[in-house]
């Protein structure tokens, strides 16, 4: 049969060609029996939208932000906790242990998906119009962000003015002095040309930003148990080469951004103690399986 | 059997909101992917949770109140200081008020209604032929949605991703192009016709004139200014606009009481809602077309005819020509779009700026086409002067927006030049 | 009787909408306000967004309870009078299916007989039906969305009510006015 699978980005992004990718190892691992089409930047609607066309069962596939997920399952906002992991590699290799996947086990009765794999999108970090030395020069600022609780929690910890603003308008609320600052990833900040109208970047990489790669439960529940290993093999696979990608360029992509003409700042944990330790206060009994992400990068960083 | 059920709906005079989601209900049960009903009522709702929209019943807002408190007047006398003495003068009068007034309004359809009112009694009175008065205020009314602020270019701007605030730019250098060559037409219709006299205002009314003038020239600048300047968002700037338009209304002219709120917010409500809703049929429409792969196939049509970017923007001037004689501008806006952008972008190299001027100056000439032509219906509603005669009187003004049409499609400087 | 009902609460939206207009302009008076003063609202832009969606839904129904829409009378101004009637009938009739289509649509969506049989149970609902409307809550306000999303079957009721109204209208005007004619 043909798929349909739905994401937000735009045609030229690492999700959308790995995307491309995945409907072309399933058509051939199928011999041509299964292919899939793909709806990229927001087509069918945005992510909200999505999830609901994948609970209907009228989309079959789509790649998500955990965003999304957290709004519906709390749980996933563990992922989110600030300073979980120390960098990148780490951030992969939580995202590929046993208990990040142990997650993925809540979506079929919580959210009517098939959660089959994580990717990533990176690691955020904050560019501003002013510059940044302490975190209480965060005060007061407002910061855009994209709209999911754990990252609101964060920012109002730290005594900023969460604001949410779709990906297409950041451009435009830095220029016109809407937004101070935006929490973002390398990779938009390199391609989009943000730093073109903020230029201090605080390299702080305090959250990752995982991806899911989902099936609709109510075709999964349609699909023979041969359909679904073929599916979950190709697409897990795809959705892994996502994070391998964002991994392997990491470094480089900080580079070309160090090469613009802009002040970047380093930093670490301690910068945001207070807020990371409010932020832990809030999300420690919203989502019980931070304990055993903790537990696990832990056992990583040995 | 889709297009046809298209047809008899919209030809059976169904409301056109109506028409669209029908059609895709049944398009839906037609493809047999029946899943899609189980999300029908949410797409309604989510293609119009967008805060762009907001633009729409705060301009609208902003409209009316300039027109209540009397600022719509005194943008007129300000215009009679500056061309009301030429030959013809109310005629003059008309296009910069018109200019200016598309500084403030962001529809085609509301600044006719508002120009009518205003324009068209008083150059009967002068002894000008009245369907000429209703098609050169028509023709004014044009200029409203590419001079900033625009609702069209805040759909176009919504649904292409780009900033509306460049959006907004990108209009100005076409919109004074567009009011030029209105003003040539003018010139040599006038060497034609004679015009009769006009009058220059005295010394004293000039001064009166300008003086109370001056405040409503704020608003533009509010708008115009707080968007160029980076200030305040489109949407934000016409609130802005709406709470200066009220302040200045009852405090300085004192056309405006309180009293009259209750009514021009229901007004305003009842014609955004009209606008809005289409929206929310028109992508509900979109949606399924998109999930049957439509837009693709259609795409790959086109890009097959020609290769210069020029060719491909007159192909879509007259295929949206055709599309807009029967549908309204909005509506077509939202069909074609999410389909023509993109092969506009990656086919031809064509910015998005350039495509969205050409196409909704496009879509606006059809509301001055029959036989679907809100633009000649307001008009005619207004001055009570049958829809064909304005569209008769109309030609030369048509003429100059198809010249400008195909030097924007020409030259792409002349939108991108601004915008930076 | 349902005529009059169906007249007051056409009158209820109109006041509605132009209530919920004002709510949106203020809302953004607001922003604007709050942001200037570095106190940034989180929650103005989408409850502003919700605002105007309702007050869009409320005026549709009561604009084609008025028979107000925008539609293409191209033709019915080029046929002769006498079936006018006729096409009238027609566009009631389509009005009043799509308002019965919405409104078994969000019966399906909000299914609250599936609800009612649960006892109100989220889990066990949404495990019988994979059905998750309940369990969806706005971005930023933090309500569930069910109750923004209640606009839809208020506007498909209130449209039934006023399409009938108005066909049932339209069809004794048929009638007399074959009466007339024999
Ligand atoms: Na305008
Ligand atoms: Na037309």
């Amino acid at each position: 049969r043909d798929f349909r699978l739905g994401l937000i980005t735009p045609q030229s992004h690492i999700w959308t060609q790995e995307a491309e990718g995945f409907a072309e190892a399933l058509a051939e691992a199928s011999d041509g029996e299964h292919s899939v089409s793909i709806f990229p930047a927001q087509q069918l609607g945005d992510e909200a939208q999505m999830v609901q066309q994948l609970q209907t069962g009228s989309l079959d596939m789509a790649f998500l932000t955990i965003a999304e997920i957290s709004n519906r399952i709390p749980d996933f906002g563990a992922l989110y906790a600030p300073f979980l992991v120390q960098d990148i590699d780490h951030a992969a290799a939580l995202l590929r242990s046993e208990t990040a996947r142990s997650l993925l086990d809540m979506m079929p009765s919580r959210a009517g998906l098939v959660g089959v794999g994580f990717g990533m999108a990176g690691m955020r970090q904050i560019l501003s119009r002013e510059p940044i030395e302490s975190a209480e020069d965060l005060s007061g600022l407002k910061v855009r962000i994209t709209p999911f609780d754990p990252i609101r929690d964060f920012y109002a910890a730290a005594g900023a003015a969460p604001t949410p603003l779709p990906l297409p308008a950041v451009y435009d609320a830095l220029a016109n002095g809407q937004v101070d600052a935006i929490d973002m990833d390398f990779d938009s900040i390199r391609l989009l040309k943000f730093y073109e109208q903020a230029e201090n970047l605080v390299i702080s990489n305090h959250m990752m930003f995982p991806m899911v790669a989902a099936v609709s439960g109510r075709v999964w529940a349609q699909l023979g148990a041969e359909d679904r290993e073929m599916i979950r093999a190709a697409m897990a696979e795809h959705a892994d080469n996502i994070i391998t990608r964002f991994k392997e360029n990491h470094a480089a992509w900080g580079e070309e951004l160090r090469s613009q003409d802009i002040t970047v700042t380093e930093i670490d944990p301690e910068f945001f103690a207070e807020a990371t330790e409010k932020w832990e206060a809030t999300w420690a009994p919203k989502a019980p399986s931070l304990d055993a992400l903790r537990a696990t990068v832990a056992e990583l960083a040995d | 059997m889709t297009l046809v059920v298209f047809a008899v709906l919209l030809l059976g005079a169904v409301p056109i909101a109506l028409v669209l989601a029908l059609t895709a209900a049944w398009y839906i049960a037609e493809s047999g992917n029946i899943l899609l009903f189980a999300s029908y009522p949410q797409q309604l709702y989510g293609a119009i949770e967008n805060y762009g929209l907001l633009a729409i019943p705060l301009f609208m807002l902003a409209g009316e109140l300039m027109n209540e408190g009397g600022l719509t007047r005194r943008l007129i006398d300000l215009a009679r200081i500056l061309v009301g003495g030429f030959r013809g003068g109310l005629v003059y009068i008309n296009l910069v008020a018109n200019m200016m007034m598309a500084a403030i309004v962001g529809s085609a359809a509301s600044q006719i209604a508002i120009m009518s009112r205003a324009m068209v009694p008083a150059m009967e009175k002068d002894g000008y032929d009245k369907p000429f008065a209703a098609a050169i205020t028509a023709a004014g009314g044009l200029l409203s949605p590419i001079i900033p602020p625009s609702m069209l270019f805040v759909l176009y701007g919504v649904m292409a991703q780009v900033p509306i605030s460049d959006m907004f730019i990108s209009g100005i250098i076409p919109g004074l192009l567009m009011g030029s060559l209105f003003f040539l037409a003018i010139a040599v219709v006038g060497l034609v016709q004679q015009y009769p006299e006009g009058q220059w205002p005295t010394r004293k009314q000039a001064k009166r004139f300008l003086l109370m003038g001056l405040p409503a020239m704020s608003i533009p600048v509010i708008i115009i200014g707080g968007i160029l300047a980076g200030l305040a968002t489109p949407t934000e700037s016409a609130a802005l606009a709406s709470l200066a338009a009220l302040l200045i209304g009852r405090y300085v002219y004192h056309d405006l009481s309180l009293a009259q709120l209750p009514e021009i917010l229901k007004r305003t409500a009842f014609n955004a809602g009209l606008v809005i809703m289409l929206i929310a049929a028109a992508g509900v429409f979109g949606w399924v077309i998109v999930y049957e792969e439509l837009p693709q196939m259609a795409a790959t049509w086109i890009a097959g005819l020609t290769e210069s970017p020029f060719v491909f923007l007159m192909l879509v001037v007259g295929v949206l020509l055709l599309v807009g004689m029967i549908i309204d501008g909005i509506a077509a806006l939202i069909l074609v779009v999410p389909i023509l952008l993109p092969i506009a972008q990656n086919q031809f190299d064509i910015t998005p700026y350039q495509f969205g001027v050409v196409v909704c100056l496009t879509l606006v000439l059809g509301l001055l086409t029959p036989p679907v032509g809100a633009g000649l219906f307001i008009g005619s509603s207004m001055t009570g002067v049958p829809p064909m005669r304005i569209f008769r009187a109309l030609w030369p003004f048509l003429l100059m927006s198809l010249l400008a049409l195909i030097l924007l499609a020409w030259q792409p400087w002349l939108t991108l030049a601004l915008v930076g | 009787m349902l005529k009059r009902l169906s007249s007051g609460i056409a009158r209820c939206e109109g006041a509605i909408a132009a209530g919920l207009a004002a709510l949106v302009s203020l809302l953004i008076l607001l922003n604007i306000a709050t942001r200037s003063l570095g106190h940034a609202l989180y929650w103005t832009d989408e409850l502003a967004i919700h605002a105007m969606i309702w007050m869009t839904f409320f005026t549709t129904s009561a604009v084609l309870k008025r028979r107000d829409g925008v539609a293409v009378t191209l033709l019915m101004d080029a046929l002769p009078s006498s079936i006018h009637q006729g096409m009238r009938v027609f566009v009631d009739t389509m009005v009043l299916v799509f308002a019965l289509f919405l409104a078994v649509l969000c019966w399906r969506w909000y299914d609250p007989a599936t609800l009612w049989a649960t006892g109100f149970d989220i889990q066990a609902f949404q495990g019988k039906t994979f059905n998750f409307i309940y369990s969806e809550t706005s971005r930023t306000l933090g309500i569930p969305k069910f109750w923004i999303w209640l606009c839809l079957p208020i506007f498909a009721a209130s449209l039934s009510l006023h399409a009938t109204v108005n066909l049932v209208d339209c069809l004794k005007g048929l009638v007399s006015a074959e009466r007339r004619s024999a």
